[in-house]
């Protein structure tokens, strides 16, 4: 390790250096990509460019010409302005053209450092290393192209950094730390084929990444829709009117266009999933988690084990029949700008797991909880009465009555069905909903149909809130909310005693230990 | 360690003797920032109407029955919302709490749906001192408390004096230097 920081430090690196020219080539597919996302603002400037040009033929070749200049210059521009700089345990870096930005980072303060190849970079061996860094300053820094083998190695000297920053808790904990070896071994913890990739796409959508992208096209697809069953001499237009057909005929109509549209997405789905997960591995090194995936795009994420929230189980209903798991390790939400679909920035997430697979993770990660195994304590019928009596019953009954007065009866056989199944809703939420606590972690139980498990470690807590309104201070009832770095939980309608007794513990577990939160 | 068992002799009483919410000494905020608040929102429907009558009676400039007659509905619908609006923020402002403990500060709030954030001052990220012109007038401040928990769970305690906003603040500030983290 010692000749590795070496390695760095000793070469010129403690100047300003520029970034390869491949660079140019991330600039431009970034570049491309903004002028799509911001189509909607350049809509009228290229609808008044496409009139010119259909009015003077001629002058179409200088335009494209200029605007693929102005594309080589803006891209050439970013890549000539963009520096950065290594520096006793700091990273710097000058970019920008116009609006110049410098920032300067030491590497204490960087939680999370991320590896990211895009496609194209991949032939050429070169990745993008992002940083970022917790707490409400909200910096981000991406050197946007180097060598993989030396972004490697960056990495490991900026995880090394924490290391030698002081945690103050038990003197235990710090001998282990510095007795922890700085091998590279890699344990490889879980993998995910593509037959689980297919799983977690079909329990899962990921649908928005396509969706997002098809929004403005909507009404041409509706159109063009319409036109394609036109040349199949069916006039779904007509089909789909239903003054005056019977009952059953609209309905097998509805129910073979709803699956129709499932199966759809659920293809959209599971490429989507294959998109983002492809070669699945999440490994470990002494207490570092790193998750690499991504088929386009390559994504590796570290997160640290003191880096890590909460813990959450999630199982939608179709994973509960599946018999699979989503786990994820959550960790602090503070950057959330940098979205790409598929990067999950801020937690790692194992898609799709078997039961007992993400049980060895749980207990990798929290080695004493009890997540399966203790009891939980459900919440107030009261929730019940609340949601069903003085919510669902009232608009149902002003619902009803409005339809039944304005004589649209045919919509109750739509309307009361609804009813019961919102009913059913509320009831199963209310069943899952349950708590339970012991020496370390608080733990939470939610879900409809499916269930989520969520935990904790009680010093993680960031805030705590305790609500009570009007009608549940009669009934002695009270919610409380935990607040984490990775966001908050709610548990409502419990005893007011044992929302006290939670928050009380929580704040003296917090004030007492002083145990940092990452 | 042994220093930090000194300073913290919590650690052997029983869970009866630990420190309550329940009973957390709460004290209101200063009283002139409900009634300036009054003052405002009632001079802001006073506003709307006068605008209303002032549409309805004037004769300087000709508008048709049909428009004035749906521009007066919507300003007496903004004044009836501006009028609801300052009674309900008399009734809010006036239940706002705070409570600081040497470990945690903590705001209470809320009308109907009552709310009590406690915030350990280790988990503290950083504190900012807010003075819209108002307060600078009548010499209140509010306090800002950011935690890691993101934007969305800040909270803000305003109504304080200046003074005694930046007491708590040095006090937070102080407590966190002794600890170097957070």
């Amino acid at each position: 390790m010692d000749s590795q920081q070496a390695a760095i430090s000793s070469s010129d690196v403690n100047q300003w250096q520029r970034i390869s020219p491949i660079a140019i080539v991330y600039f431009m597919v970034k570049f491309v990509y903004g002028l799509l996302g911001n189509v909607v603002y350049l809509a009228p400037a290229i609808l008044i460019g496409y009139k010119e040009v259909l009015a003077n033929p001629h002058i179409w070749l200088p335009v494209a010409l200029a605007v693929v200049l102005l594309l080589v210059l803006a891209t050439f521009l970013s890549f000539y302005f963009f520096q950065y700089r290594l520096t006793n345990d700091h990273i710097e870096i000058r970019s920008g053209v116009f609006a110049k930005k410098h920032i300067n980072l030491p590497f204490t303060r960087i939680q999370n450092v991320k590896l990211e190849q895009p496609i194209y970079y991949r032939p050429f061996g070169f990745t993008c290393l992002q940083l970022d860094t917790a707490g409400s300053a909200k910096q981000e820094a991406k050197v946007v192209a180097l060598k993989v083998n030396f972004a490697e190695q960056v990495k490991k000297q900026i995880l090394a950094a924490h290391k030698a920053k002081p945690i103050i808790s038990d003197e235990a904990e710090l001998q282990s730390e510095e007795l922890t070896p700085e091998a590279d071994n890699e344990i490889l913890l879980n993998q995910r084929s593509l037959k689980d990739l297919i799983i977690h796409g079909v329990t899962n959508n990921r649908t928005w990444i396509f969706l997002g992208a098809l929004g403005p096209f909507f009404d041409d697809i509706a159109n063009y829709v319409v036109l394609f069953f036109n040349d199949l001499g069916i006039d779904i237009e007509n089909l789909l009117t239903f003054a005056d057909k019977p009952w059953w005929q609209i309905g097998l109509y509805a129910l073979t266009l709803t699956f129709i549209c499932m199966l759809v997405v659920a293809l959209f789905s599971i490429a989507g999933s294959i998109i983002s997960f492809y070669g699945y591995t999440l490994s470990k090194v002494a207490d570092r988690y790193i998750r690499r995936s991504g088929l386009l795009t390559k994504h590796e994420v570290t997160m640290r084990l003191a880096r890590l929230q909460m813990v959450v189980r999630q199982q939608d209903w179709l994973d509960v029949l599946l018999n699979r798991i989503n786990l994820k390790f959550e960790q602090s939400n503070a950057n959330m700008q940098n979205i790409q679909p598929g990067a999950h920035n801020n937690k790692i997430i194992v898609p799709s797991v078997k039961p007992n697979e993400c049980q060895a993770l749980i207990d990798d990660v929290y080695p004493h909880n009890q997540m399966m195994d203790i009891s939980y304590q459900g919440i107030s019928k009261h929730f019940l009465i609340r949601n069903i009596i003085y919510i669902l019953l009232p608009v149902f009954s002003i619902l009803i009555g409005f339809f039944t007065m304005v004589g649209k009866t045919n919509v109750l056989a739509f309307i009361v069905p609804l009813f019961f199944v919102i009913l059913l809703i509320i009831f199963c939420r209310w069943l899952r909903w349950g708590f339970a606590v012991d020496d370390n972690f608080i733990y939470i139980r939610k879900g409809i149909f499916g269930v989520d498990y969520y935990c904790f470690p009680r010093y993680k807590v960031q805030q705590t809130i305790f609500k009570q309104s009007w009608f549940l201070q009669r009934k002695k009832l009270a919610t409380v909310r935990f607040v984490l770095a990775s966001g908050a939980q709610d548990i409502p309608f419990i005893p007011q005693k044992i929302a006290y007794n939670l928050i009380d513990d929580a704040l003296y577990e917090v004030e007492s230990s002083r145990k940092s939160w990452m | 360690m042994a220093t930090q068992q000194q300073t913290f002799s919590n650690q052997t009483l029983l869970s009866t003797e630990l420190p309550a919410i329940e009973k957390l000494a709460q004290q209101p905020i200063e009283a002139v920032y409900s009634s300036t608040n009054r003052i405002i929102n009632l001079s802001i429907t006073l506003f709307f109407v006068m605008i209303v009558l002032v549409i309805k009676y004037q004769s300087f400039i000709e508008i048709s029955a049909g428009t004035e007659g749906v521009v007066v509905k919507i300003v007496w619908a903004v004044a009836a919302l501006s009028l609801l609006f300052t009674f309900y923020k008399a009734l809010a402002d006036v239940r706002k709490f705070y409570g600081l403990r040497e470990q945690d500060i903590s705001f209470t709030s809320g009308v109907i749906f009552k709310k009590t954030v406690s915030q350990p001052i280790l988990r503290i990220q950083h504190v900012e001192l807010k003075r819209g012109p108002i307060d600078r007038k009548i010499g209140l401040a509010s306090l800002q408390v950011f935690s890691a928990g993101g934007a969305m769970h800040t909270f803000e305690i305003p109504g304080l004096k200046l003074d005694d906003a930046e007491s708590i603040r040095q006090f937070i500030l102080s407590h966190k230097d002794a600890n170097h983290h957070g």
